[in-house]
This record gives structure tokens, sequence and C-alpha cells, in this order.
């Protein structure tokens, strides 16, 4: 089985992409609209440097080619909710090309990433006619377009939801909310692929997926031929159906948009610094540091900042010392950290490392900075918490024992601890001051 | 170009035209392509962009503002409940 | 304020406006009238355009604007071939403007109203557009001076579109001092139209050219009308201290086909927004589907010019097709622009005549073939193929009616048209058109 994916994805821009129109606000329908946005003759299009410049951010992340110059080119059909009955997007020099994205093991080729608008949104009355609201009209989109690489609907979904994590992560998309992602489904079980158009959400293209993969192999059982064809999907009663009209790619006669002019985008890209996706900082960081893919994972999952301040912490003295007091004092207080402790932190651990702090001092330090507690109160409530810990620790003396073994033994003397304690302090906070016990111990 | 073409063009382009329409403009766009063919003569150069000068990078801030209303800019239309009416969805 | 005159019965007359105002008085430092494919808030615009009846814009193109605050009284919408689609203003839905020294022909076109206004009424500037050779074909035609600016040198902001890449907003007057002073009015960086933003800065001081080349492939076919008064008006420029030399650019002659293609492939896609929907004619009834309502509507009010350039255009964007027609063009475009600035290495400006014939009687435009009437732009399309400023200026008269001299200049280059206008001027004799009614 083939499936290959067309992704549509808003950018998280203030204004729309071709005109100053703000893209949220006002829902009341046809309120947030302009000559330029609901295509009234005379206006014209210019384009937002931030959506190029989000476009290009995403590009680089899949590491596509950037080519040196870019254009858009007019795509021509008629629809009521495509006000110019042009859409605005890209043709012949897509913003980039061959990139590639990795799902675990299995690296998915990107074909191409481009940028186009969003046309207004219809919905359909009693007797059938339209009504629509240009709202959404020229929202800046980026589409993603896959090679036919995945080979199941749980894993379009699976490289589906990842990616879009990765676009979060990288460009600030909102977690919800109105811009939701949007996809074309190319799938073939035999030799000829269907497309099931605008598919929303990530269940919904699986749940499609699944369908038309069924369907085709019924056809193909049945000795039938399956027809290359548009389809659409209908998401109460979860099917992929023929879409009446068909549309076909000579039919759009494709024109460069001459309002516009070009980008030099490979400057532009080249001062664009990509952030890292989670995944790749969690295993970078696990084979630079040789901390292993857990705790890796486990500092990036808390926050991407704590992965920063450990791989700080880690050069100002190793990394087995960073992991031990990130996933120990830093974790516990890390809702109230703010990144201009930063220096204060590699500094405290920098001593406890030189041999200047003891484990308790140091712990009872970075818990003052971060939380702004008095060192002395902070050092009477870690004293109160070691005192109570190593009172649970002396009543459960086989815990000891089975944790030299099994970690997860501590967890007996967590909740003993948790429930004297009657909610004074974080479970973070216990869970970091029983490790500390029991390791000494061993 | 042969009739077929011409009404294909006239589908693509939503444009219904009458059997005498077809005709005319079946005659007339043959004698101007068949004029165009001339362009077969020359290679031409190599070209970026679609404009007779250049223009590039010109780019706007992300900065949202409007100046017409939407009541005047909806004014001359067919409306409902403050979206516009089109015709039946296929 | 000055009165305006009775414009109620100079259009009876001569037809030249699809809208004008009501005012007896200008209530401004001086009167213009504006192209109808030119946005207004306070007249509809419709392009010459039966789909576009009713539209009534919300904003002002950036020129109208730019006039205004140049002190301008906008008096009216001048007639225009539908979306400028033609060379005789013949193609309006509104009525055909008549030529103010004849009125059995044309005013030319697409800008024919335009330039028949700045030719009868006193003290008249007028905005018009040209996408082919809109603007100096009617002022040769009536016997004034035009100006189409360099591509991006005025912002199209409001501007309904023809061909994007083509399009030019520019001035037609009777007098050459009003094109030196309003066309550096209405010009400069629009934020609303990127291509405005491209021009490297302001319109030189006029200063009159030193020397034209005049393409030998231009002075071929022309009515010997055309050909004598030509040859009359180089003469007059050596007498001006010009230096006038003959120069082979045969590339020119693939401007023609070349234009056409870019122009219709571009227009087929401007028309498509037209369709009974939005703005314009709109009462159709909405419970057909929408191919056949949009359908219904672009059949019944897109003229006869406006179909077939639809059709040629779509045709030559087709896939299949596209590579042979849409792209060759965009490739002969830029060997034409080679041509033009080899001879600008030697040469300040190309001169040739504006038209081929003098203005000819409706009835033979009327047996006339579409391909004729495409051929008749071939002097005034190389220079708006490749976005070149060009000047036409009343050089002669042949059998009554004005003969124009068309001046070419490089990009950016219109301080040297608008020179050689003012200096024109100086030593031509003018004629006025027939007495106004």
């Amino acid at each position: 089985m083939k499936i290959g994916l067309e992704i549509h994805v808003q950018l998280p821009t203030r204004s729309k992409m071709f005109c100053s129109c703000p893209t949220e606000g006002n829902d009341t329908p046809n309120s947030r609209v302009c000559p330029t946005c609901l295509g009234m003759p005379g206006s014209k299009p210019v384009l937002n440097r931030k959506a190029l410049e989000l476009g290009l951010t995403l590009a680089k992340m899949l590491g596509c080619t950037i080519p040196e110059r870019t254009w858009f080119s007019r795509k021509t059909y008629f629809y009521p909710d495509l006000c110019k009955h042009f859409q605005i997007t890209q043709y012949d020099t897509p913003i980039g090309e061959k990139g590639s994205f990795k799902v675990g093991d299995k690296t998915i080729r990107i074909t191409r990433v481009h940028l186009e608008e969003d046309p207004g949104k219809t919905k359909r009355v009693g007797d059938g006619t339209a009504l629509v609201d240009y709202n959404r009209s020229g929202i800046p989109l980026v589409e993603i377009v896959t090679e036919p690489d995945l080979s199941s609907p749980a894993e379009a979904r699976q490289f589906l939801s990842e990616l879009l994590a990765a676009i979060r992560n990288t460009i600030d998309l909102p977690e919800d909310g109105d811009r939701s992602v949007r996809c074309d489904c190319n799938i073939s079980v035999g030799k000829e692929r269907c497309e099931v158009k605008n598919v929303t959400g990530l269940k919904n293209v699986e749940n499609c997926l699944k369908y038309e993969a069924v369907r085709q192999l019924k056809v193909l059982k049945a000795g039938g031929k399956v027809e290359r064809e548009t389809r659409r999907y209908d998401e109460e009663r979860k099917v992929t159906l023929s879409a009446r009209k068909k549309e076909f790619e000579a039919d759009y006669g494709y024109i460069g948009e001459p309002d516009l002019g070009t980008y030099r985008i490979a400057e532009i890209a080249a001062s664009i610094k990509v952030r890292e996706t989670p995944t790749a900082m969690a295993s970078r960081i696990a084979s630079q540091y040789g901390i292993g893919e857990k705790a890796a994972k486990q500092l990036v999952s808390t926050s991407v900042g704590l992965a920063e301040l450990f791989e700080e912490i880690a050069g100002a003295t190793d990394p087995h010392t960073a992991l031990t007091w990130c996933t120990g004092a830093v974790s516990a207080c890390w809702k109230q950290y703010d990144p201009s402790m930063r220096d204060g932190v590699v500094g405290i651990v920098r001593e406890f490392a030189s041999g200047d702090l003891t484990d308790t001092e140091c712990g009872i330090r970075i818990r003052a900075l971060i939380t702004g507690q008095d060192p002395g109160e902070a050092a009477q409530a870690a004293g109160d918490l070691d005192a109570l810990v190593a009172e649970a620790a002396d009543a459960n003396p086989s815990v000891l024992e089975d944790y030299r073994t099994n970690e997860k033994a501590a967890n007996r003397i967590i909740g003993a601890v948790m429930k004297k304690a009657g909610g004074k302090y974080s479970s973070a906070e216990v869970v970091a001051a029983v490790k500390r016990c029991l390791d000494s111990r061993l | 170009m042969d009739r077929e073409i011409v009404e294909r063009a006239a589908r693509i382009a939503h444009l219904d035209l009458t059997a005498d329409e077809l005709d005319r403009y079946e005659k007339d766009l043959t004698e101007i392509l068949d004029h165009f063919q001339m362009l077969d003569e020359i290679p031409g150069e190599d070209t970026e962009g679609f404009t007779p000068v250049p223009v590039e990078d010109v780019l706007r801030d992300d900065v949202p503002s409007s100046e017409i209303p939407p009541e005047e800019l909806l004014r001359d239309m067919r409306t409902y409940d403050g979206y516009v009416r089109g015709p039946k969805l296929s | 304020m000055t009165s305006l005159p009775d414009l109620k019965a100079v259009n009876d007359r001569y037809r030249m406006f699809v809208s004008f105002t009501d005012a007896e008085e200008c209530d401004g430092e001086f009167v213009f009238s504006a192209k109808d494919n030119l946005t207004t808030r306070d007249f509809p615009s419709t392009a010459g355009s039966r789909i576009l009846e009713g539209y009534r814009p919300p904003f002002d193109a950036t020129p109208v604007a730019r006039m205004r605050e140049a002190g301008g009284f906008l008096a009216g919408k001048t007639n225009m071939d539908e979306f400028g689609f033609g060379t005789f203003s013949a193609n309006s839905a509104f009525g055909i403007p008549l030529n103010p020294y004849d009125r059995e022909r044309s005013c030319g076109g697409s800008s024919g109203g335009a330039a028949c206004a700045a030719a009868v009424l006193e003290d008249h500037v007028a905005l018009g557009v040209s996408t082919g050779g809109s603007i100096v074909c009617p002022a040769s035609f009536c016997g004034v001076y035009g100006i189409a600016p360099t591509y991006g040198r005025v912002s199209r902001y409001g501007l309904i579109d023809y061909a994007n890449s083509l399009d030019k907003v520019g001035i037609l007057s009777a007098k050459a001092g009003d094109l030196a002073k309003y066309l550096p009015a209405i010009s400069g960086k629009d934020p609303k139209d990127p291509t405005s933003c491209a021009q490297p800065g302001e319109i030189g001081t006029p200063k009159k050219v030193g020397s034209v080349a005049v393409p030998s492939e231009a002075v071929q076919g022309l009515s010997k009308g055309v050909m004598e008064s030509f040859e009359r008006a180089l003469e007059s420029l050596r007498s001006m201290g010009i230096d006038v030399e003959t120069v082979d650019m045969p590339v020119l002659r693939y401007a023609m086909p070349a234009y056409y293609v870019l122009a219709t492939s571009e227009a087929s896609t401007n028309l498509a927004r037209f369709c009974g929907m939005r703005y314009g004619q709109q009462d159709g009834d909405l419970t057909l589907g929408f191919d056949d309502y949009f359908t219904s509507f672009r059949s019944k009010y897109f003229g006869d010019e406006a179909k077939r350039r639809i059709l040629l255009g779509t045709f030559t964007r087709m896939v299949g097709y596209a590579d042979r027609y849409y792209s060759k063009a965009l490739r002969v475009r830029a060997s034409v622009i080679s041509e033009y600035k080899k001879v600008y290495s030697r040469f300040d400006a190309v001169a040739t005549p504006t038209m081929p014939f003098v203005s000819p009687r409706f009835d033979e435009i009327a047996g006339m073939s579409a391909l004729d009437v495409y051929k008749a732009d071939f002097l005034t399309i190389p220079p708006n193929l490749t976005g070149m400023p060009h000047l036409s200026v009343p050089c002669g008269y042949s059998d009554g009616m004005p003969v124009g001299l068309m001046l070419t200049a490089d990009h950016w280059r219109e301080d040297l048209l608008l020179g050689t206008a003012l200096e024109w001027e100086k030593g031509f004799d003018m004629r006025k058109p027939e007495v106004m009614a």
C-alpha cells in the first residue's frame, strides 16, 4: 500500500497573506475583509513578509533545498469560495523541495513545500445555495507534499501527528482553534491511485485512508479496476465518495503572478535559524552526552528549556552531574524557573562539582534561587524533608535492598513521605529527596 | 485551433457559446494562431519573473489593519445574515 | 471656482463619458477625467463592460486619489473598449465615442473617451490606461498628446486589470505641459501595488532627446498620408537639433504575437472573477448549480471581443500549449527588451508613427477581421510589451485627420519624452477639432 499526503497548515501570522486584514478576532462573517481578499476589481496583493519567513522556516526544518529565487502562480478554477477564481499559489518554484522527515526509523521523503492563500468558507443552506464567509480568504497556508512513502493508515496518522508536533515547535503554531490541519490523501493498494480531497484532522485522515484501502481492495478482489479519481470524505458516514465534479490539473492553466514580482529567498532563508524539533533534540542530546535515550527524552519532554539548561551545565561540569541536578532539584521547581536564572544555576552546580558545596547545600541553593525562598527556610524545609525521608527509609529497610535492582522500589518510600507531609512538598521534590537518600545509602 | 479545442476552452472558461459563436471564434482563432506560428521562429531569451522590469523582494510587515468598514464593502453584494450569497454547491 | 462646460451637451455629441458629474461648477484647481477602468468612490466603474454594470467601488484608484490631492476635480469617467480590449473604442457596452475631427470616425482605443475629452474640452487632463497602445493610439487619432510611462511608474492600485504585466496608467491632454505637470503627480511608489515599488527614483527634469533611431521595420505598411506626415516630422526633429538615423530592429515583428499571448493569458485569469457574484450584475437564480450560474452570467454579459480574448488566453495557457505560447511569449518579450537596450546604447529614443493609418471610419472598422485589428497595433505594441515609456505627439494632418509621432525611451526615462514634447509643442501648429455644438 502506498500513501502520500498533501498537508495544508495555516501559518500563524497576525495579518493575511496578501492584505492587512487580521487573521483572528471578530468571528462575525465577512468582518475581516477588504477589497483584496474579496477579489474586488482593482485590488492588488502585497506579500506578508512573516508568511514567507514562516514558510521558509518550515522548509528548512524539513531539510528542503531552497531555490535562489521564488515567485507565485495563478491557479484558475471556479468555485464560490474562491473570490478571484484563481488561487495565488506556487507552481514551478516552491520555496522548498526534496526534504525529508523521520518517523521512528523510517524516513518519509518530502516532495515540496509551497505557500498559497486559503479560500473562503462556504456553508450550504436548505435549498443547496451557498453562504460564503471570506474571513478565511487570504489566510496564509503552507502545503507540504510527501512522496508515497507511507505504508499504512496508522503510519500516516503517526507521521502527521509527529510532523504537526514538529511544526508547532518550530513556528509556535497554536495547539488548537481554527487553525486545523487539512489533508489531501493519495492512496493506492494496486496500480492506480485515488485522491481524497480536503480531509480535516488526524483521526479523519486515518479513518478515510482505512476506508479507502478496503474499498480499493474490494474492487480489485472482485476483478475490477480502481479508477483514478478525486474523492471526498464524508465524516459522518465515514466513507469516501466519488467527487461529482472532475477537475483536471490540465484545466488550471497556471501562469505566473505578475502583481507580486520575485523574491530572493536563499538570502532570507540563510538568516533564519530553525529551532530543533524535540525528537531531534532528544536523540542528539542522548548521543552527544551519552546519557541514554530515555533520560534525554525525559529532559526534552519536561521542557526544551530544561534540556537547554542541561546542555549548559553539562558544558560547565559533566553530563552525569548535569543530569542529576536537572532531573532532580531543578526539575522539582521548574515551573518557577526563568531563563534569567540560568547563569546562577550553572554557577551553583559548578561549585558543587568542584567540591565547594555538599549535595544538600547545592540542592538548597538551587531551590532558593529558583523559588525565591529564603535560603535559611529552604535549608529548614529541606532538612525537614530529608528527615522525613530518612525516617521512612529507616522504617522500610527492605526497600533499599529492592532498590538495588529495581528503581521502582523507591515508590514505597515516596508514597509514605507524601502521605506524611500532607502536600507540603511537590511530588518532584519528594522524588528527588528520596532518590538522593537511597542513592547515598547504597 | 479545431472545434474541439474551442469547446474545451469555452468549458474551462465558463462560456456557453452558440453554434454561430463557435463557428466565428473557431475561424478567428485559427487565423490568429496561424499568424502566431511565427513565435516558433525565434528562441527568445531566459527570463525570471513575469514583469518587463524586475520587481524584487517587495514585502509588507505583518501588521493587521483595516481601512474600509465591512458594511461598505458588502453594500452592493447579495447577503444573508452577514454571509455573501452564492449559487448552489454541487 | 470655475464653471464647468455643459458636459451633457458635449457628451451627447461625442459620447466620451460613461458617467459624469451634474455639478455646474468645478470644485478644484483643475478638471480631470478618469478612464472607466479606474475605480472611483463617486462614480460607478464598469471598465466598459455590461458585467460590471452597477459596480460602485468602495475605494479610489491611487492615480485618481493623487490627482484629487493635486487639486483635481473629477468630472467623469471616460468610455473605453470593454476591459481595454480594442483599438477603436467600438467594443464598449455603453456606446462608442466619436472622433472630434470627424464623427464618422473612431477616437481610437482603448482610451478613446479620454482622448476625445482631452481634444474637445478646454483645459482638460484625462487619465488613460495603456496595455498595448491604448493611450498613444487614441491620442494620435484625436490629435492630442498622450504619454504611457514605464511599467510600474504609476501605481495600478484601483485599475481593473486587463493584463497585469502590461497595464500602465498615463495622461492625455491637448497640452504637452499637462503631461509634464501631472505625470509626476500620479507617479511614485505605492505600498498597495508592489510593481510600483521597483522604480529607481522620481522622474527627472524634462530634457529633450539628442538622437532618435527610426526602425526600418516600422515604416513598412504605412498609409501614404501617415508616411508623409512622419517624414515631415523627422525633418522637424532634425531642425530641433535632434540626430535622426535609421536602424534595423528585426525582433520587433515578434512583439505582436508575444503581446497578444501574454495579454490574453493574463486577461483570461483576471476576468474569471466576473460571474454574477459579489459585484456588478448579480440578479440571477442562485438555485442553479454554481458552474451553470457562473456560465450564464459570463455568456450573457461579456461582449464579443472579451469572449474572443478569454478563449484565446485560456488556450495559450492550457497544458500542452502553454510552453509553445505562454512561456515562449515571456522569452520573446525578453528578446525584444534586449533589442531595444541595444538601440539605447546609441540613441536616446526610438521614433515611429503612432498608428499606420489615420482614424478609420466605422464602416471600415466593421469590415476588419479580428486579426486585422490586432495587426493595426504593430507600432504601439513593442514599447508596451517591453514596459518602455512612450509618447504620442500630434505631428500633422492627413485629409483633415490628425497623425501622431511616437517616441519610445528606455525604462524610467520619461524625462526625455516630456522634454521633447515640451519642445515639440513650441514649434507645432496644432489644429483645433471641429467647433463644438
